[in-house]
């Protein structure tokens, strides 16, 4: 689904004497089908920003339009349920929002939710259980006797089961060991070849460089830059203001060029840095 | 060099589980060392942390700290020189403002206030919260509570602190000044330092790393040996370093050696091969 | 909810900030007594002049206050139109039924209102300007007496301040979930009262847990800083009675003289 952001500013407490801005006039258009990190420090909007695709958040001026629906600040808290259906969101630590007895029912209870009869959300829970790495017995055992990895995958597995076109995630590996990061990532990634919209709330340079198409940077509401990847982390004003860090391999060529090396274009992934170094060390 | 903390066929096993956490784990810790404690989660890292304060107590096994053997009578005494900063910086924030909770532990102690005022202000000032000193947690950002958190316990003087995976909830930026404040707090108070991650930026600060799996110590080695490790890395709990990686992929067709380098010494090598050309 | 509960304070060190907080919050309690002894124009006038001039000392936008009449805005206008249409006069104005308007009716409503406004000031004046552990040690030092009948004072006031600490992180976690769980498709407030109360329930077990898993993790967080059992601690945190304190007690009692002389008996 393609996402649009038309002059989107959302005020915090708008009519206290303590009004802040949460979002400061965004516009930005998240593409169909691509995989979009969204960066920026903590406090930047970027939580602000998504939250306001599935109405969580209602902008205080500006629109956003997302699929055939558009969310402005008239819009109803009634009758939301076709958006969210379409609009999966994976929080910060979902762990916390499990409630049910059994995994199973966890997993259920968004697709039932959404008007899934019970024999297709108990469907869909077998193949999410599976996709997220665990097995079928999991599914009958209380989700508060897991591990943290564990209830983690269930959380995922429980925002996927409602078949979301897009799907929002907030940090989703914060937390996690790098053998679980990695896994959960694939996971998303395979998603979107199959079809799905995916946006990524990041601390992590590297995700965005491995993972993502696209990528916005957030500074103090605002969006401050938006574009490929290998554009933005070229960016010199960006990293000047330091509103952004780059990639691990972007900042080895860095220090890499202090000597003999030149790269014209920051590589951001370790397979680029590593053709640039060879294509230099072996001679051109 | 100098035991700090000497730990010996210690064994525990949480009540309502049937596989050991700690399996007759023995290890010796030395004053000013940074230790690294590694190991996938459930590997049993956490369950060192509390037998070591004797937050719980183990089922066998010794525990000296300081040439003190750990027990019911000396708890409380030990309990002082070690100060542990947890992972959740607002599970363990107790007072109502940054003061006040790094007082929480010279209360505890019955330390009359005008040492308290003093003792407070020095803390804070070591991790560089000072100006914060009025402030309501919920105004911080995490790294800013987790030196709090750091104050808290420098407040008391420990001899030894141990950080038990207290940068894994920050950002990158909250997470570096933690690291560099103990880097410099290590070298100026004279601490041990014993931490807990899965972030192997974290690792190389330190000069031992203790891998943990099952409850007993598979590796106990400096930084660069374990490296050596590569790949199998992930298998406790720690991503390859960055260097290690980029050798990998470069292997095929760069001159470079099996063992490990660090990025610094990578970079060398680079720019040897290129200025041969 | 966040407002309703906490975050009422404002940061500030106007006169009043600094006050101690005992003081306050006793003198709080002592002036909504004698704000009923008010019983005539001069009487209410005066009152008002003088929680305006507190609201001023406070440095205050007025507008925290205005906001403050907002939660018992329906009770206020209740109130007063009862006493406006139902207090019996034998000269009524206007009258409908058993409805009556008359000129005592509408003076007696004005005092019931300018009451409410008074209390309310006067109870956000010290919320406003006194923190919940500032009222959480005034609280602890006013009981302190209750030592003696082996009352744990201490105990209690280190319970409720850190329960005031937790209120801000429970509340964000109940938002957290609240959204987590409207994302995965619950309408909060549709359907009939069971679906109602139903959909309480996945927010509900939620915020359980991770209110037992912050009070473990916290639990573990105070021994391992040397917390046994409140015996034995001293507190860094002290209230001091000062000269303007005195002031303070001086000032309402000189209110108090002033109020009993111009009422009407």
């Amino acid at each position: 689904m393609e996402i649009t952001f038309e002059h989107v500013t959302h005020s915090y407490d708008a009519n206290s004497p303590m009004a802040n801005l949460g979002l400061d006039d965004v516009s930005l258009k998240i593409n169909d089908k691509k995989f979009t990190a969204i960066v920026g420090q903590t406090g930047s909007g970027k939580s602000t920003l998504v939250r306001h695709i599935n109405a969580l958040l209602k902008p205080t001026a500006g629109k956003i339009i997302v699929g055939d629906r558009v969310i402005t600040s008239e819009t109803n808290n009634k009758n939301l349920k076709p958006l969210r259906k379409k609009v999966g969101m994976v929080f910060q630590f979902p762990e916390s929002q499990l409630f049910e007895e059994t995994v199973e029912k966890d997993i259920m209870f968004g697709p039932m939710n959404f008007g899934f009869s019970e024999s297709e959300a108990k469907d869909a829970a077998h193949k999410m259980i599976e996709l997220v790495g665990l097995n079928q017995d999991y599914l009958q055992k209380s989700p508060f006797d897991l591990s943290g990895g564990q209830m983690r995958r269930v959380a995922i597995a429980g925002v996927l089961a409602s078949n979301p076109e897009t799907i929002i995630l907030d940090e989703p590996t914060a937390g996690l060991d790098p053998v679980g990061r990695h896994e959960i990532m694939d996971l998303f990634k395979s998603l979107q070849t199959k079809g799905k919209t995916i946006i990524l709330i990041t601390h992590n340079m590297d995700d965005v460089a491995n993972y993502a198409d696209e990528m916005a940077v957030m500074s103090q509401g605002k969006l401050v830059a938006s574009g490929l990847p290998s554009d933005v982390f070229n960016s010199q004003k960006l990293l000047e203001d330091d509103l952004l860090t780059l990639p691990q391999s972007a900042q080895f060529a860095q220090s890499l060029a202090k000597k003999y090396f030149q790269f014209d274009k920051l590589p951001i992934t370790i397979d680029e840095l590593s053709a640039e170094i060879k294509q230099q060390v072996n001679g051109d | 060099m100098e035991k700090i903390i000497s730990i010996k066929n210690l064994n525990y096993t949480y009540p309502d589980s049937k596989k050991p956490a700690i399996n007759n784990l023995t290890v010796d810790i030395y004053k000013n060392e940074w230790l690294s404690i590694v190991g996938k989660n459930g590997s049993g890292k956490s369950t060192l942390t509390k037998l070591i304060d004797g937050l719980i107590d183990a089922d066998s096994g010794t525990i000296e700290i300081d040439g003190q053997e750990i027990n019911e009578k000396n708890i409380w005494e030990v309990r002082t020189k070690i100060g542990i900063v947890f992972q959740n910086p607002d599970h363990q924030f107790v007072g109502a403002t940054v003061e006040d909770d790094v007082a929480f532990g010279l209360e505890n102690q019955g330390m009359p206030r005008e040492q308290m005022v003093k003792e407070v202000d020095h803390a804070l000032e070591l991790v560089g919260m000072h100006k914060f000193k009025k402030r309501d947690p919920q105004t911080l950002s995490g790294g800013q509570k987790q030196r709090v958190a750091i104050a808290g316990v420098l407040a008391t003087r420990p001899q030894i602190i141990i950080m038990d995976e207290s940068t894994s909830m920050l950002d990158p930026e909250g997470r570096r000044t933690v690291l560099n404040l103990i880097q410099e707090l290590r070298q100026q108070q004279d601490l041990t330092i014993i931490s807990i991650t899965h972030d192997i930026s974290e690792t190389e600060l330190s000069q031992r790393i203790v891998v943990l799996n099952d409850g007993q110590i598979v590796r106990d080695d400096i930084p660069r040996n374990i490296y050596d490790m590569g790949t199998d890395l992930s298998k406790y709990g720690l991503e390859e370093p960055f260097s290690d990686e980029l050798m990998s992929t470069l292997r095929n067709s760069v001159e470079l050696p099996e063992s490990y380098l660090n990025e610094e010494e990578l970079m060398k090598r680079l720019w040897k091969l290129r200025s041969n050309m | 909810m966040n407002k309703l509960i906490m975050g009422r304070y404002l940061p500030g060190d106007s006169l009043i900030y600094q006050l101690d907080p005992r003081g306050k919050f006793l003198l709080t309690f002592y002036f909504v007594g004698i704000v009923f002894f008010a019983n005539n124009v001069a009487s209410y006038v005066f009152l008002m002049a003088f929680v305006l001039f507190a609201v001023y000392l406070s440095k205050i936008n007025f507008g925290f206050f205005i906001k403050g009449l907002r939660p018992i805005f329906w009770l206020i206008l209740f109130t007063v139109l009862l006493q406006l249409f139902f207090t019996p006069s034998s000269h009524p104005i206007w009258h409908w039924g058993f409805l009556t308007l008359s000129k005592e009716s509408m003076v007696i409503a004005s005092y019931i209102f300018v009451r409410f406004v008074l209390i309310i000031f006067i109870s956000t004046l010290l919320t406003l300007t006194t923190t919940p552990i500032e009222i959480s040690d005034s609280i602890e030092s006013i009981l302190k007496p209750l030592k003696k009948v082996n009352f744990p004072v201490t105990q209690v006031a280190l319970m409720l301040s850190i329960a005031l600490r937790f209120v801000p992180l429970l509340v964000d976690e109940t938002t957290k979930i609240m959204d987590a769980q409207r994302a995965r498709g619950v309408d909060f407030g549709e359907g009939g009262l069971i679906k109602r109360i139903k959909s309480f329930v996945p927010i509900l077990i939620p915020l359980f847990v991770s209110s037992f898993s912050i009070a473990y993790d916290l639990a573990i967080a105070m021994e391992s800083r040397g917390y046994k059992d409140g015996e034995g601690r001293s507190k860094y945190r002290v209230l001091k009675w000062s000269k303007r304190d005195n002031v303070t007690v001086l000032v309402m009692l000189a209110v108090t003289i002033i109020l009993l002389f111009i009422r009407s008996y």
